[in-house]
């Protein structure tokens, strides 16, 4: 079994509001894998983003632990260094592209994290190639971010984190700005790091279609994990997914549907190919039963 | 009478500069009034352009866009009127709130109009209930609502104007699915209790198909394809060479025609893929 990289134990945070304690996310327990591909999915406010934080260092647990590469947390006992040392290897993608360039030419926004971490002229060069090639934005390196799609912006901040070699990246709803090409493009992105590179990837999200790719789903809600597994558990438990105030892909709904009008047909379809395997399945099953009768 | 019309309407972004763009190139689009159109494309198709020729906010390098049977530019000096009639929600307007209160910042635009404070007052309460928010949050800052309550807040400032054109560029994107059918279906809503005209950009197949009584494709700077959303949807190939996407149910009906089974293409919701499953199946069964 793969090593565990992200491990909480009953993880909780709350912040006070009017002398009120808010919990958003109430003893959570989880753990990652090196190499895995998690989709978080969950409506706005059930704790995604705060979850995705907490990770990242950038927000203190209320409760509970965190521990990551095998290493517990625990901002009191650790020199800030070692915090950043930390904070190194979780790279961050967040939602809005344009939000996330500094810089006004592609490169040197992608330069800018190697620059900050004091590496070498020579080797933040090759660090920012290697990025662009990753992103597939090489060719616009000398470009304005201005003159760039959502997409292709998304993009350059990815290679950002790229150059900074990090060893998860969580993109935090980094396609719910985009056009349906734009979002396509990061997708293949976040897949390419993820095969090829084997980097850690958490893909918060809402789109449905996005979180099939993934090699294991988490639905959240009110700050507890409510569902986790394959897509293919995760999306056939529609009725959850449903309370959880999310979608399940349309074949997966229609296939419920006609289900509860007392066809046997896979409750588990997530793909419209899938969906046209299940009807002809029934068509010949159902000829068949004919001809032997 | 129609809403809204363009006619030979050209428009190119930094003309005489080497960025020179053309964003619509000579199109002749009929917007029907009273109903909801939706407008869909690529990023770069035209699309975002044409909402901002009918409200006057850019003006076309050649050709006429007449609101209401009136060419908008007839007389530049009363553009401001045509902004009244046509009302434009942008992207994200969430971000351009910036009254004090929630209150505030819906009266911003009747205020603005020059109407008395018991209008404006009406209009307020009137808008603010059309999106669903109710008066406790008038007093609020708006900057302390969550993400799809400040949307909510943006969309009832332009309907606080009562424009006989809404025009709404993408007004579900960035939201979950639950806020997503929250704003859609208040907008439908609208549409029908002040019998006006919507206009909906949106890069989602699916809304477009569930919340639309006709559609209009824009590809390459040029109307591709205008029709209802059946109309539409039936020519899913001729979508997906253009790049653009087909709900899912689309895609089994063409994959099951693919294989060779008769049932019929132009489906896009999960209840009329259900009925025509149910019809094949059971047909099947039967006979």
């Amino acid at each position: 079994m793969a090593e565990t990289i992200i491990r909480t134990e009953n993880l909780s945070f709350a912040y006070e509001e009017e002398g009120n304690r808010i919990p958003v996310i109430e003893n959570l327990n989880l753990e990652i894998e090196k190499g895995s591909f998690v989709a978080v999915l969950g409506h706005n406010g059930s704790g995604k983003s705060t979850l995705a934080k907490l990770i990242n260092l950038i927000l203190t647990p209320t409760g509970g632990t965190l521990s990551l590469f095998g290493e517990k947390v625990d901002e009191k006992e650790m020199s800030d260094d070692a915090l950043y040392a930390l904070r190194q290897r979780i790279g961050m993608v967040f939602q809005n592209p344009d939000n996330q360039l500094v810089a006004t030419v592609v490169e040197e926004d992608v330069a800018f994290g190697p620059e900050n971490l004091g590496i070498p002229p020579a080797e933040i060069r090759k660090r920012v190639d290697d990025a662009l090639d990753i992103v597939g934005m090489r060719a616009f390196a000398k470009h304005s971010p201005h003159q760039l799609s959502g997409g292709q912006k998304q993009r350059v901040a990815i290679a950002g984190i790229i150059a900074l070699r990090p060893d998860v990246i969580i993109f935090d709803e980094a396609t719910a700005m985009l056009d349906p090409r734009g979002r396509a493009d990061i997708l293949a992105t976040i897949e390419k790091l993820n095969r090829e590179f084997g980097t850690t990837v958490i893909h918060i999200t809402h789109y449905m279609e996005e979180a099939i790719r993934a090699g294991r789903v988490i639905v959240i809600d009110d700050g507890k994990i409510v569902l986790d597994g394959t897509p293919r558990e995760v999306f056939s438990a529609v009725d959850t997914v449903k309370a959880a105030g999310l979608d399940v892909p349309q074949v997966t709904e229609l296939m419920l549907e006609i289900r509860k009008d007392g066809f046997d047909f896979p409750a588990d379809a997530l793909t419209f190919s899938e969906g046209a395997d299940a009807v002809e399945a029934y068509i010949l099953k159902t000829r068949n039963k004919k001809e032997h009768s | 009478m129609n809403a809204a019309e363009l006619r030979g309407v050209s428009y190119i972004y930094s003309e005489n500069t080497p960025f020179r763009k053309v964003a619509v190139n000579d199109i002749d689009i009929t917007f029907e009034e009273k109903i909801i159109t939706g407008i869909i494309g690529h990023t770069g198709s035209g699309k975002s352009t044409v909402s901002q020729l009918l409200n006057g906010l850019l003006k076309p390098t050649s050709g006429t866009v007449s609101v209401e049977g009136k060419d908008i530019w007839e007389e530049p000096k009363k553009i401001r009127q045509v902004r009244f009639t046509v009302g434009l929600v942008f992207q994200y307007p969430e971000y351009q709130l910036f009254e004090e209160t929630v209150y505030k910042d819906i009266a911003f635009g009747p205020k603005n109009m020059g109407l008395d404070e018991s209008e404006i007052d009406r209009r307020v309460r009137t808008a603010a209930e059309l999106v669903g928010l109710t008066p406790d949050f008038f007093e609020k800052s708006p900057f302390d609502l969550s993400g799809g309550q400040k949307r909510r807040v943006a969309i009832a400032g332009v309907m606080a104007m009562r424009p006989r054109i809404l025009i709404l560029d993408e007004p579900a994107a960035g939201l979950d699915p639950r806020g997503r059918d929250e704003i859609l279906s208040r907008i439908v809503e609208y549409q029908k209790k002040t019998d006006s005209t919507v206009l909906m950009i949106s890069h989602s197949m699916e809304d477009m198909a569930a919340y639309c009584d006709k559609i209009l494709v824009m590809n390459e700077a040029k109307p591709f394809l205008y029709g209802t959303p059946a109309e539409i949807f039936g020519q899913a190939e001729v979508l997906e060479r253009v790049g653009l996407s087909v709900p899912q149910v689309t895609k089994l009906m063409r994959e099951l025609r693919r294989r060779g089974y008769d049932v019929r293409t132009d489906i896009y919701t999960v209840e009329q893929a259900k009925a025509e499953v149910e019809r094949l199946v059971g047909g099947d069964a039967a006979c």
